[in-house]
Formats: structure tokens, C-alpha cells, sequence
């Protein structure tokens, strides 16, 4: 996964496999909310690639992604957005 | 409606038990998500955007209002209280929890329904007209032959792992309201020498590659029927690419063999499959047609009440079709009013629908591939009364065939594949257009719109198609003019380069005026006009000015 990322800094998604729900790694495990996630330089991304190995084979999580962001922290790709901040629509 | 024998209740209880395993074992790290992924999507259930999918099959759109009600029950229970129609005549659950699927799928089979060939490389569901049995204009109910071609397929052991899906549609009448010329195979009932049989289409579809279906046979009879099924599937098993996705669908075959070649192998197949063991016998025929007979309905010269609310009489004109009974209307229940999701519907509308069926319309539902449903049999006595009833529920907006009538994918609010929102499109559209005169005064026009190039918003045959995609990060539209997926098929053109979204709108009122300009009458809809004019004239109008 690491060769095809663009961008220096990401985030870890995943979605949880028992409830399908969009978690975040954080430095206390996977969270629901993306501001508590780790912020992620493309460096270590190596590292993280481990982490969700492990947790996929835990059968924790599903989907694991890198999620693109800039320095400050936000997200670069509409669809990240949307996946993290959820429907752009009225139900 | 078809009811389940008791060898279908042992088939699907089966099903929803060895699936609870799987998840089971899933859930305890005995399958890997390599392992699992066939066996969940043979079941229906994907995995998108935000969370899993899971899309259950409603057998050519024939529901009952215990069905209705048992799917209201369901999106409340382990979804978000809603469902969303597809033009597969489906519905999907956007929410479900892996964990819930087996009593979701147990649920459902409680009521004879099922989420099998709704998804992988088989045959899936049949999709018929959504007025199959309904009008005047058939020569036979496609109903029964959907049945029995669902009985072949479903579990088929050599086409469970078809180089790719493979998607079939019948129609009954010379008036194609299901699309048959876009499907993998279109079957059309048609009559020659006072015998009816069926005019065969093969290998149309939409998809990054859109092909209208080529005529393969003018008249198969009907006892052949699924000889000459299995002929085509086969030849498409022993033939169709399975090195390059984006190549597998059996039109990729057809267009590149071309039709005589392809039509060569299969004649060589079914003379090897006719007269044997697939022969279908005139008592299984007439048994399978009993299920599908229209209910006791009393011919009568009953009127439509009186009523000086002019949106009644809006929707009439639009929403109301005349029955071949007599005295009773089908309905048609819009499921796009404005600021809602094209299709979706919340289970408190389902569950009104399921009330409203089983008072008027003998609990009969149907659901059209354009994302609407049907209530086939409507008292005309009793049309003020409906209307009342789906009013309360804002199920009552008279736009069938109108611009705001939009078909529409899920698009990047819900998919993993698209590259554009579609659904915010469709919602602005009908925002846009939302009174009922300047709709009307349009008139009929179909506006499809899919979020990505595999088209599942059907827009190469919409009148006015558009296609979402990126452009370096940016949502970007392009345009079609033209298409249309009648009898008289036709894929869409491209206007020319794509817009970003402030622009599309702009463009969508330049096309309308050069439209409005140039109709003779205003009874010449927009395809007339198009095909009259060709894409040039609009052109102009979009690019000179846009």
C-alpha cells in the first residue's frame, strides 16, 4: 500500500468487522473520532502497515486505508471527507 | 404473486444457516476477509464507503405488503429507518452490522425474500416491466417466464462463477419499459403464426463500454426457452475474457466476435442442449402462470371523484396510467420529491405503502427499475382516498417522466467506485424544477445520472445523461444528449467537455431553451426534438455561451 501514497502526512482508517463502522488509529487504539487520530508521516507509514496487518488478523478491522492530509491535519480528498464527516445529503 | 414451495423454504432457510456460520467464523478468525468476501457478497453484503451494504433481491419488483412491511421493519430495527430502490428493481440497506446480517437474512426469510444474486459473477436478479399483466398492450404477462428463468439460474452450478455478472430482462410487450436492449440478454414476448415466443437480444449494457443488444433470434419457443438460455450462458462460459475485467461482459464478446460468430456457437450449443432434460413442459408453464393471475377484479364503469384540489389532478395526469380492467388505475408512486434521494424511502413510507396496497391494491407492489413503485390495482372510486394517503407521507409528488423524475446512483455520498456525487445533482435538479408548471411545460424527459463511468445511474440512456467524474481532485460533469433505453434504443452523446457543478446548471437551462425553442408543439417531448435536430444546436447554445 505504501508505494502507491502520495503526500507526506496520513491518518490510519479502517472500518471495525463486526459493526462495519469508520474507526481511526490513535496512540490509544482505535477511536471513533478522526481528530483524535494519530497523525502520520509518510516515513512511518512502514511501521503502520504492521500494525494493521496485526489487527486484520485479529479480526479487530477491515479496509485499512491511509487517509491523505496536509500538515495541519486536514483532509485533502473529497471522498476522505465524506467517509469522516459522513453524507454531504439530506436522508 | 409467486409463493414459495416447500423445496424454496428449505433452500433459503439453508442459505440464512450456513451464512450464520460463515459470519461466526469470520467473527472468530477461522475465515480471512480473502476467504469471506465471496461467501458475504454471494449474500448480498459489500462493504462501501461508510459501512457494509446489503442488497436484497425483490424477484422482477413484485413485492407484497407483508414483504413492504417486513422491509420497513427491518431498516428500523438494524439500519438507519430507511431503504434506498435500485434500478434492479432491488432495495439496499446502506447500515447494516456484519453482526446482524444472519437475523436480517432470517428476517427476510420469513416472508420469502432473499439477498441471493444480488451481487458476484452470476446471473443475477430478472427484471421485468413494472406493468407486466397491467395494460393492453401485452401479448403475455413476463411474469411467470421471469419465475421460471429465476428457478434455472438461481444456484446454477455451471454459472455461479461467470467470467463476469450477467444481467437478463424480459418484457411482454412491444413497449419497452424494461430496458431488455441494455441487459445481457433481452427477451421479448412476441407472437408469429398465431405461436408466441420469444425475440432474443444479446449483449447490451451500459458500464464504461455501453453497447445496445443485437437481435440474435427472432422466435425461440417457448418450451425452448431455457435451452436456448443455457445455450448463450454457455457460450459465454467457454468464451467470455477472464484476464481483463474491464472486458468480461458477454457484449465485450458479442462486439468483438461480432453477432453471426457468436450466434454460430450458440446455434451449435442449444442443438446440442434442445429436446433434452430443459425441454419446459405446457403444464409447467401453465402451473407457474397460476401463481401470477391478476386478482378478482370487478370490471366496472366507476368514475374518478370529483375533486377541485388541482394537485390530485396533477397527479393523476402524471402518476395514474389507465388498467385493462375497467375501472381501475395503476399508480405509480414517486419516490423522488423534492430534497430526498432518488429511490430511498424511509420505513415509515414503506410501512404506509404496505397499508395502503393491502386496502386497495390487493397487497400487490411493484418496483420500477426506474426507482419508483407501483400500485397495480387502484379502484378508480378509491384514487382520491389514495392520493390522500400517500400524500400524508409525501409519497404523492405528481412528477413520473417529468425532469425531477431523475434516476440516480448513490454515487460518492455512498460508493466506494465513484469519482462525483450524483445524488446532491439530482437534489438541486429537482430543487431547481420544483413547481409543477415549469416541469410540465418541459414535459416528458428522462435525466439519468451516475457518479462514475460504470454507469449505474444508467446516464447513456438518459435524454439528458450526466456522468460525474474528477477532474485532478475536482468533481466535474459531463453531458449527454439523446439516449434512451425504449424500444427505440439509443446511447447518449457526448456534448462535449465536462463542467464543474456551478456550471452543469447553466448548461442543463441551455439545453431546455434551445429544446423549447425548437419543439413544434408542445406535445414534441425532448427526444423528439434532439432526434430531430441532432446534438449540433445545443452544442452551440452550451459552449458559445456557457
Amino acid at each position: 500500500m505504501a508505494k502507491k501514497l502520495k503526500g507526506e502526512f496520513f491518518f490510519l482508517s479502517a472500518n471495525e468487522l463486526k459493526s462495519g463502522k469508520i474507526i481511526f488509529y490513535s496512540n490509544n487504539g482505535w477511536v471513533d473520532d478522526f481528530k483524535q487520530a494519530t497523525k502520520i508521516s509518510k516515513e512511518e507509514i512502514e511501521s503502520y502497515e504492521k500494525i494493521y496487518q496485526a489487527e486484520e488478523a485479529k479480526c479487530i478491522i477491515i479496509s485499512p486505508t491511509f487517509i491523505e492530509i496536509d500538515k495541519n491535519g486536514e483532509i485533502l480528498k473529497l471522498r476522505d471527507k465524506i467517509r469522516i464527516n459522513g453524507l454531504t445529503i439530506e436522508i | 404473486m409467486y409463493k414459495y414451495s416447500q423445496k424454496d423454504k428449505t433452500l433459503i432457510n439453508e442459505r440464512v444457516e450456513q451464512f450464520k456460520y460463515q459470519v461466526q467464523r469470520r467473527i472468530d478468525g477461522k475465515l480471512s476477509e480473502d476467504e469471506f468476501k465471496p461467501l458475504r457478497l454471494m449474500n448480498g453484503l459489500y462493504l462501501q464507503l461508510h459501512a457494509y451494504m446489503l442488497r436484497v433481491a425483490i424477484p422482477y419488483g413484485e413485492l407484497s405488503a407483508v414483504q413492504m412491511d417486513k422491509l420497513a421493519e427491518i431498516s428500523k430495527k438494524y439500519d438507519r429507518g430507511y431503504g434506498h430502490f435500485t434500478t434492479r428493481q432491488n432495495i439496499q440497506f446502506n447500515w447494516p452490522k456484519l453482526i446482524d446480517v444472519p437475523n436480517i437474512l432470517s428476517d427476510l426469510s420469513s416472508v420469502e425474500m432473499h439477498a441471493i444474486q444480488t451481487s458476484g459473477n452470476c446471473i443475477r436478479n430478472i427484471s421485468t416491466d413494472h406493468l407486466a399483466g397491467l395494460t393492453s398492450d401485452e401479448i403475455e404477462d413476463p411474469r411467470p417466464w421471469c419465475e421460471i428463468i429465476r428457478k434455472w439460474s438461481t444456484f446454477h452450478p455451471e454459472f455461479s462463477f461467470l467470467p463476469r455478472k450477467f444481467k437478463i430482462a424480459v418484457t411482454g410487450s412491444s413497449t419497452d419499459r424494461a430496458a431488455i436492449k441494455f441487459h445481457d440478454i433481452g427477451l421479448q414476448i412476441v407472437k408469429k403464426n398465431q405461436s408466441i415466443g420469444f425475440e432474443v437480444y444479446v449483449g447490451g449494457g451500459q458500464g464504461r463500454s455501453p453497447f445496445i443488444a443485437k437481435k440474435i433470434n427472432d422466435f425461440i419457443e417457448k418450451r425452448d426457452l431455457l435451452n436456448y438460455l443455457e445455450a448463450i450462458l454457455t457460450t459465454y462460459n467457454q468464451l467470455g475474457r477472464r484476464d481483463n475485467i474491464y472486458k468480461a461482459r458477454i457484449k465485450i464478446l458479442v462486439h468483438e466476435l461480432g453477432i453471426e460468430a457468436f450466434k454460430k456457437h450458440v446455434d451449435e450449443n442449444f442443438e446440442i442442449f434442445r429436446s433434452k432434460e430443459l425441454n419446459l413442459e405446457d403444464s409447467f408453464i401453465k402451473q407457474t402462470k397460476e401463481y401470477f393471475k391478476l386478482p378478482n377484479l370487478k370490471p366496472s364503469k366507476k368514475n374518478i371523484p370529483l375533486s377541485k384540489d388541482i394537485d390530485f389532478h396533477n397527479w393523476l395526469m402524471r402518476n395514474s396510467i389507465s388498467h385493462k380492467i375497467n375501472g381501475y388505475s395503476i399508480i405509480l408512486i414517486s419516490l423522488k420529491p423534492r430534497g430526498k434521494p432518488p429511490g430511498d424511502a424511509s420505513a415509515e413510507q414503506m410501512k404506509a405503502i404496505a397499508k395502503i396496497s393491502e386496502k386497495f391494491s390487493f397487497s400487490e407492489i411493484r418496483v420500477t427499475h426506474e426507482q419508483n413503485l407501483v400500485l397495480p390495482h387502484i379502484k378508480n372510486s378509491d384514487l382520491l382516498e389514495v392520493w390522500s394517503g400517500l400524500k400524508k407521507y409525501n409519497l404523492a409528488t405528481p412528477n413520473l417522466g417529468l425532469i425531477t423524475d431523475t434516476i440516480c446512483c448513490p454515487g460518492m455520498d455512498y460508493c466506494s467506485l465513484a469519482t462525483a456525487r450524483s445524488i446532491p445533482i439530482s437534489q438541486k435538479i429537482t430543487e431547481y424544477y420544483q413547481k409543477f408548471d415549469k416541469q410540465n411545460d418541459i414535459g416528458d424527459l428522462k435525466i439519468k445520472i451516475s457518479g462514475c463511468i460504470n454507469a449505474c445511474g444508467h446516464h447513456h440512456v438518459g435524454n439528458i445523461g450526466i456522468l460525474g467524474l474528477d477532474r485532478n481532485g475536482e468533481e466535474s460533469y459531463q453531458i449527454t444528449l439523446g439516449g434512451s433505453a425504449n424500444q427505440n434504443a439509443s446511447i447518449g452523446k457526448i456534448i462535449g467537455p465536462s463542467f464543474p457543478e456551478d456550471r452543469l446548471f447553466n448548461a442543463i437551462e441551455k439545453i431546455l431553451i434551445v429544446y423549447k425553442q425548437n419543439r413544434k408543439n408542445s406535445d414534441e417531448d425532448f427526444l423528439s426534438v434532439f432526434n430531430r435536430l441532432g446534438v449540433e444546436p445545443f452544442k452551440k447554445e452550451v459552449y458559445d455561451s456557457t
